[in-house]
């Protein structure tokens, strides 16, 4: 009970400094748009439902990019303000505040979708025609896996000064390989090997099926899929705090200097 | 009786070693030697002062001894419980304050601050409210808890962190350098608080560089100097252990270094210091004999104006600087 206290207030603190902090409106707001503005002029003319990969396409761009790339942040943040420090020396595992910070993280980045679908049907009269059941649930996993590739990477931010230049790349590769903004069957062979390892591809094929894009109706297996492969990331996440635990009191890398 | 005893905070040829690597290909590896071989033992309700210049080892000790870093090899114990083996237990009982401006959340208030680290010390939220309240009360920041922590002063944002490190009501309290940058008045409130908490059998473990600090608060206090402790002992010892020593102090203007070389190379001269004021400049000698020191300064300053010469008992400042002085 006291760990679920201490997510919850971390979820708190987070919605508290990113409604303080216009940057944060950035991820959510901007980036969508962009990526749906760009999606629609380059896919809507060839036809054939095209544009649910520039509506959904941006918003998923924006949520990955909240869930993920924020929740480093944050920890990139606390290291700044030097409270990265006075949270690791209490008695609440790092990995029970992450937990809130992300839910936080998750929590505004689904409002990208707002500003994707909103462009989409406003500025270019382009609608998307969703299965409401899969849908959700493919969204719902979708969420868990962003949730689970967040979990296991954040505490990298806590380890190094210098996780969040290497990780950077990552959120860019995502997007290409987790199949965003077009089918991961126009990727490469290889690539595709690659996107399969990662539990957001699966559960975003799954959501374009729902948005009825022609990838069949399996529904239940990619989502399968993607939660033992989210359940996978969790396990090594799990090895990863304690591993952080160890290495942070080893460097004393937890502070600027 | 026992508990009085009972030892609060222990180390034992405590070591750390820092590594750093540079370059891609041809990695380059570097140790600093942060503590080599600390031995400490501090009873439950002393206010213990660590003194030390810049690089010393204090940070260093502290941060092993709140269980954010891990030894390199040796023994330290926080109530009878190992920093390496027993981290969270120990995190539970202490608390810490770091000096300085950072580790608080600016954007929101202190209120919000103080109720998250209430939370993550796991503190049931009854007694969280009510403790919160008193510390608000006791620390004088009550009336702008709702206000944003960056509209607070440096004194503020300092009680801050104090009620932030004693939310856990702790049984020993790690406070690095906590009255650094503080103005006068602030720095005392600090101090008195500091006293009063140790009164109250509150462990005090206190870094700093202020001898004025230690010398009015500390029940004993320990010199380290390159990551070794070159002194230990209440603030008086520490006086009598330099008492065959005394100061000369005097000011003169342009003073060459090498007439400065010429006082150190006199014989019972331990330590020459030159303070540069303006267009005079202030020169403390520690020395075994003082008076006949200061009958024989005109000779090595032959044809320099000596003013304002002063001969005078060591304070533990001149202590100190005896001590860590190469």
């Amino acid at each position: 009970m006291t760990y679920v206290r201490a997510a919850v207030r971390a979820f708190e603190m987070s919605m508290k400094l990113r409604s303080v902090n216009p940057f944060s409106n950035f991820s959510w707001l901007a980036f969508p748009l962009i990526f749906t503005v760009l999606g629609l002029l380059l896919l809507s003319p060839g036809g054939g439902g095209h544009s649910a990969y520039a509506i959904l396409g941006g918003g998923l761009i924006g949520y990955w990019g909240m869930a993920y790339l924020e929740g480093g942040n944050e920890i990139q943040n606390e290291r700044w303000s030097g409270t990265l420090e006075q949270i690791m020396a209490c008695p609440t595992p790092l990995a029970v505040i992450v937990v809130g910070k992300l839910f936080s993280s998750l929590l505004f980045g689904m409002l990208s979708f707002i500003p994707a679908v909103a462009l989409g049907y406003f500025g270019f009269h382009q609608s998307l025609h969703l299965d409401p059941i899969p849908f959700a649930l493919s969204f719902l996993v979708l969420t868990f896996a962003f949730f689970s590739v967040a979990m296991a990477l954040a505490p990298l931010y806590a380890l190094s000064r210098r996780a969040f230049t290497v990780t950077n790349g990552f959120e860019i590769g995502v997007y290409v390989l987790g199949g965003f903004m077009f089918p991961i069957s126009q990727l490469p062979s290889w690539l595709q090997a690659a996107s399969s390892v990662l539990a957001p591809t699966w559960a975003v094929r799954s959501l374009y099926a729902a948005a009825g894009q022609p990838f069949g109706h399996e529904y239940l297996r990619w989502c399968a899929i993607s939660i033992a492969l989210s359940c996978g990331y969790l396990a090594a996440g799990w090895f990863l705090y304690r591993v952080v635990d160890v290495r942070a009191r080893v460097t004393g890398q937890l502070a600027l200097a | 009786m026992g508990r009085v005893n009972a030892t609060a905070i222990e180390a034992s040829r405590l070591r750390k070693v820092y590594t750093t690597t540079r370059g891609l290909l041809r990695r380059e590896r570097k140790e600093h030697v942060a503590l080599q071989g600390v031995d400490l033992d501090i009873k439950r309700g002393e206010l213990f002062g660590l003194l030390g210049p810049n690089g010393a080892g204090k940070t260093t000790m502290v941060k092993i001894f709140t269980t954010l870093l891990l030894p390199t090899s040796g023994v330290a114990k926080i109530l009878d419980l190992d920093v390496v083996h027993d981290p969270w237990a120990i995190r539970k009982r202490i608390g810490f304050v770091f000096g300085g401006e950072r580790g608080l959340y600016w954007r929101l208030s202190g209120l919000d601050n103080l109720r998250y680290f209430a939370d993550l010390y796991q503190i049931p939220p009854d007694v969280s409210k009510r403790r919160i309240a008193e510390l608000l009360k006791t620390l004088d920041l009550k009336g702008r808890e709702h206000d944003k922590v960056e509209g607070y002063s440096r004194g503020m944002k300092q009680r801050l962190h104090l009620a932030r490190g004693l939310l856990n009501e702790p049984e020993v309290l790690f406070l690095d350098e906590p009255t650094i940058g503080l103005d006068p008045v602030g720095a005392r409130e600090l101090r008195v608080l500091t006293r009063s908490l140790a009164d109250a059998g509150t462990t005090i473990f206190l870094t700093t560089h202020y001898m004025l600090e230690a010398d009015e608060i500390c029940d004993r206090i320990a010199v380290i100097k390159k990551g070794e402790i070159v002194a230990e002992g209440t603030p008086s010892s520490i006086k009598t252990g330099v008492e065959d020593q005394g100061i000369v102090e005097f000011e003169v203007e342009g003073l060459a270094v090498e007439r400065v070389e010429a006082l150190r190379r006199l014989p019972a001269v331990a330590t020459v210091i030159v303070d540069e004021r303006d267009l005079a400049q202030v020169v403390t000698i520690h020395c075994s004999h003082p008076g006949e020191l200061a009958a024989s300064l005109g000779s090595v300053l032959a044809g320099h104006q000596v003013r304002k010469v002063t001969v005078r008992e060591p304070t533990l400042e001149d202590a100190y600087v005896l001590l860590v002085s190469e």
